[in-house]
């Protein structure tokens, strides 16, 4: 959204949901004219741009199936588009990168077509975190693209990196940090349980979300920016302005690449990890080509070339990946990542976000 | 010295002198009247007196004291807009009691003074009226009783009754002037209108091109007016050309009109008499000799119409006074010497 | 001169452009606003037509009274700010040469083509430590070292004045124009120096031009989310703020409208008794 004075396209900065819209009817970005086709839908801007340039031209040359790419819009938009559409019988596209948690919640209306897992020839690679099932066992999404949410800070105020989350927690920082603003995007309460609870387990009972909400109602005073638009935040981090925080660790990447004084560190709980995936709408009637698109994402190869290019962290094990100890650093860490109790903002949704708006606001 | 001494007060709007080096002694109680065409420099000159303009140069002397230099709070003077400029939001008693409001005067004797000045005007009970519901001729006393709540030493007004229709403004003329000898307040009008400066005035001050041409009681201003424009401007006149023949008498239109003698020296001027003052009779060698083109009969008088050669004489009389005469009969145009005034150049 | 009533549907035409914008520009998202308020939330990000009256329980708390208390008392400073720096400025404004007053207006005019998101950025990048003001107070020998001046109360409050000031001044101005000069000379007349007939002649002649004005800004302000995300913290967030949050990023469609609804309603609440007051003072 409100990204006007952003520096650099962020890979998940998205076109607004009306010109999405008008985009997806005025400009498809048909490939070639072919008797199959596939319509994917992947996040607007940064996304679109790259998987427009380094994976559908290869996907149709090495397959003859033929990409019409739509830009999605933000939020959960596309998740309500898809649904109207399909009590329609229609599919604005066939295959969707979605969200983890719009991905749960289109799996309470049946919305995405189970996936038949036996023609991924890698899919006993894929990390299990990466695979989405329907509570029943079948498989509703495999995993498209992910990326790090990481402890960042400024070298020239931390000369030494952080080493753990509590850093956020440490009376010393005081006014100091820069959070995300959202429960469901900041994945802070994950943060607190790894750091604190011994594990995002122990969010499980509302007992356990209460104690969390208790110890995150501590960082409060550090905290001098929750923000929504991660251009605010990037500029105040680069200048030193705000010294800490979160942020994505492949925008801060690019940063560092620029000279920046900044820093991403993964702290010793873990980054965060947040990723989506993709999800075929039960209105397409284009199974095969969906299955053989997913198929194609998940060699090891392409998720090489998604590392290096896109700049995505690999879905796949690492022992069957081409990339290089540097790449795989550039992209992902071998510390056991946080991940995000998506489930826990589909059935408490409502809860959590009040809890959370009355922490921070009250 | 008590009175208002306009002194040598000019002022100019960039290269435009619109007020041009005016002198003006105005005794104190005198009522003037501020006359003269449009653009002439009345508004300035008035504005400059209240302290709304600045002068370019000259001095303003008010009973002696130079008020030049005073803001126009500090004047102590009553003025009255041409657009009234009445306060919208306030009611009748409000707006009167403005002045003594922002002096700090008490409510009972802003109260007192309030319903002094409603029955001066004749409006009692009109206090807690909003303006906006009072007619033309209310607005215009209460404007009035507002510019007089603290007995200003000069009362200035600006085309007061121009937006009245013509009975209302007769009346108010009237009442305008008893009100001022009453209080004896010296006062200034500006009008466009002569009759009106007639009605009111002590003294007549004809304005042209930013400078004073005549100032004098209305009836001199009138008998005996200082040049062409001026005679032109207050009233009807007739403006004959006259000059001294070979035999040294003088002549209008070739005619001798005995006893009517020219300044020393000057051998053509222009001659000024009323309508009222021109006699028409039987054709003669005494008369000037003229056609009646238009008899125009209001009922209260005549005003007949009379060509000689190129020229055309208005007479006016009552209907008593004149045998009818009707359109195109020779008449005999007789002109007394004693009614007729030479106007300088 | 008398006119006709309106006797066929023909006189009506005229009416019936502004008529048709007016229903669909206002009573149609209003309508439907409502509607979808009483709807039945589905935490999967939908929501069914119902009638339920939840989403206006949910708001019945003491957290969000003091949120619509605080967005309300923001409004009320921002319009009660902007309209005593913009009324001065805009009758001394009156009083310059026209080029002057053309300049001053275009000026105006093109600062109301800054975005709500260029005006944050700018000011969040005035009030910065590294970047800011007080950098300059430095300089000048002022402040002994640069202080960030946000995220503060203060910083939202300069942030949504500046926005709201060009459209307070251009709503000002024709009245101002207006207002006929000889009325400040007549109280000057009567004994009043000018500063005092500014205040009590001036003034009080557009008494009703300044509380439409204050009207005005105050539902503007009351509309600006973004200034308190980038400039305060979040207790000076707005329940605009929240109303995005949960449209946008809850899909929570019919709570968004049932606090948009509430904001709506004690905002006409608001506006009646403003003028209700305003009128039982002018009928004295
Ligand atoms: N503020 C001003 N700037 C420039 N010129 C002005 C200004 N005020 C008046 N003038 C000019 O000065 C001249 C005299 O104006 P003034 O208003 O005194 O005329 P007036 O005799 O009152 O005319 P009227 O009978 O039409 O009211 C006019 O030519 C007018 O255009
Ligand atoms: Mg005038």
């Amino acid at each position: 959204m409100n990204r006007l004075i952003s520096t650099q396209v962020s890979r998940r900065s998205v076109l607004g949901a009306g010109l999405a819209t008008a985009g997806v009817l005025a400009m498809p970005s048909i490939l070639r004219a072919q008797d199959k086709s596939l319509k994917v839908g992947v996040y607007g801007g940064y996304f679109k741009k790259s998987f427009d340039e380094h994976v559908f031209p290869d996907f149709t040359k090495a397959t003859g199936i033929a990409v019409e790419s739509v830009a999605e819009p933000t939020g959960e938009a596309w998740l309500v588009q898809l649904e109207q559409a399909a009590k329609a019988g229609q599919a604005p596209a066939d295959l969707s990168m979605m969200s983890q948690t719009s991905t749960l919640k289109g799996q309470s209306t049946e919305l995405w077509t189970p996936l038949d897992t036996s023609k991924f020839k890698h899919y006993g690679d894929l990390l299990p975190r990466f695979i989405n099932k329907y509570p029943d066992g079948r498989v509703a999404g495999i995993g498209a693209v992910a990326w790090w949410i990481t402890l960042v800070s400024n070298t020239d105020v931390y000369k030494e990196a952080p080493t753990s989350w509590a850093a956020f927690w440490d009376k010393a920082n005081e006014d100091k940090l820069g959070l995300l603003a959202l429960a469901s995007n900041s994945f802070l309460l994950e943060v607190t349980a790894k750091t604190f609870m011994g594990g995002t387990n122990a969010l499980d009972t509302e007992e356990g979300l209460n104690k969390a909400f208790e110890k995150l109602a501590e960082v409060k005073p550090n905290v001098r920016l929750w923000y929504r638009d991660e251009a605010q935040f990037e500029q105040a981090l680069k200048s030193g302005e705000i010294p800490m925080g979160q942020y994505y660790h492949d925008v801060t990447g690019l940063a560092i690449a620029d000279g920046f004084h900044v820093r991403t560190t993964f702290p010793k709980e873990g980054g965060i990890q947040d990723s989506g995936n993709w999800v075929l709408s039960r209105a397409s009637t284009k199974v095969d080509e969906a299955h053989a698109f997913i198929d194609y994402m998940s060699q090891p190869s392409m998720q090489g070339v998604m590392s290096r290019k896109v700049g995505t962290t690999p879905t796949l094990k690492k022992e069957v990946l081409d990339l290089t100890p540097a790449e795989f650093a550039s992209v992902s860490s071998d510390i056991e990542p946080i991940i995000p109790r998506y489930d826990l903002y589909t059935s408490k949704a409502d809860w959590i976000n009040q809890k959370w708006t009355e922490l921070i606001v009250g | 010295m008590s009175g208002l001494d306009i002194n040598a007060i000019t002022k100019a709007f960039g290269n435009f002198i619109a007020v041009d080096n005016v002198r003006l002694n105005v005794p104190h109680g005198t009522f003037v009247c501020l006359l003269g065409p449009s653009g002439c420099g009345k508004t300035t000159l008035l504005r400059m007196i209240a302290g709304l303009e600045e002068p370019t140069s000259g001095a303003i002397v008010l009973d002696g004291e130079d008020i030049t230099p005073l803001p126009t709070h500090k004047r102590n003077l009553g003025m009255v807009f041409q657009s009234l400029a009445l306060f919208p939001h306030l009611s009748v008693g409000d707006n009167i009691a403005y002045a003594l409001r922002i002096r700090g005067a008490s409510k009972e004797e802003q109260k007192k003074r309030v319903d002094e000045l409603l029955t001066l005007i004749h409006l009692p009970g009109f206090a807690d009226r909003p303006v906006a519901k009072l007619s033309g001729g209310q607005r215009q006393r209460v404007a009035i009783a507002r510019a007089l709540a603290l007995s200003p030493k000069l009362f200035l007004l600006d085309e007061p009754l121009s937006a009245l229709d013509a009975k209302l403004r007769e009346a108010m003329q009237v009442e305008l002037r008893q009100l001022q000898q009453r209080l004896g307040i010296t006062t200034i009008v500006v009008t466009h209108d002569q009759r009106e400066a007639m009605t009111m005035a002590d003294l007549v001050v004809v304005m042209g091109h930013g400078r004073i041409l005549q100032a004098a009681p209305p009836i001199e201003i009138y008998r005996k007016p200082a040049d062409a424009f001026v005679a032109d401007f207050i009233g009807i006149t007739n403006l004959l050309p006259a000059e001294v023949d070979s035999a040294g008498r003088t002549t209008i239109l070739g005619t001798a009109i005995p006893g009517l003698a020219m300044p020393a020296g000057v051998t053509r001027a222009s001659v000024s008499i009323r309508p009222e003052d021109v006699h028409l009779g039987q054709p003669g060698s005494r008369a000037i000799t003229g056609q009646v083109t238009f008899v125009r009969d209001l009922g209260g008088t005549i005003e007949t119409f009379v060509e000689v050669g190129s020229t055309s004489i208005i007479a006016v009389a009552t209907p008593r006074e004149r045998p009818n005469v009707s359109v195109g009969a020779k008449v005999g145009v007789t002109l007394p010497p004693e009614s007729c005034v030479v106007l300088g150049s | 001169m008398r006119r006709e009533a309106p006797k066929s549907f023909a006189d009506y035409t005229p009416l019936l452009f502004p008529g048709l914008m007016l229903v669909v520009f206002f009573v149609v998202p209003f309508s439907t606003m409502i509607a979808v308020s009483f709807f039945k939330r589905n935490p999967a990000g939908f929501y069914t037509p119902d009638f339920v009256i939840d989403n206006y329980a949910r708001f019945l708390t003491t957290f969000f009274a003091g949120v619509l208390g605080f967005s309300l008392m923001l409004a009320v400073l921002v319009a009660v700010c902007c309209v005593s720096i913009a009324f001065p400025f805009t009758y001394l404004l009156t009083k310059r040469s026209r080029r002057a007053q053309t300049l001053w207006l275009v000026g105006l005019l093109s600062v109301l083509s800054l975005s709500e998101v260029i005006i944050g950025f700018a000011w969040s990048t005035l009030f910065s430590q590294t970047a800011g003001i007080t950098n300059l107070f430095v300089a000048l020998g002022l402040m002994d070292k640069p202080v960030a001046l946000l995220p503060t109360f203060g910083a939202v409050l300069a942030g949504m004045i500046y926005q709201a000031l060009p459209y307070t001044i251009l709503v000002l101005y024709p009245a101002l124009v207006r207002l006929d000069p000889t009325l400040l000379e007549a109280a000057r007349t009567l004994g009043a120096s000018p500063v005092k007939a500014f205040f009590n002649v001036v003034t009080p002649a557009l008494r009703n031009t300044i509380v439409a004005t204050l009207i005005m800004v105050f539902v503007f302000a009351l509309g600006s989310y973004l200034l308190p995300q980038i400039l305060g913290r979040p207790r000076h967030w707005t329940l605009s703020v929240l109303i995005t949050d949960q449209a946008i990023y809850q899909s929570n469609m019919p709570f968004a409208a049932a606090m948009a609804v509430f904001l709506v309603l004690i905002s006409l609440a608001l506006v009646g008794l403003t003028l209700l007051v305003g009128r039982r003072e002018n009928a004295l």
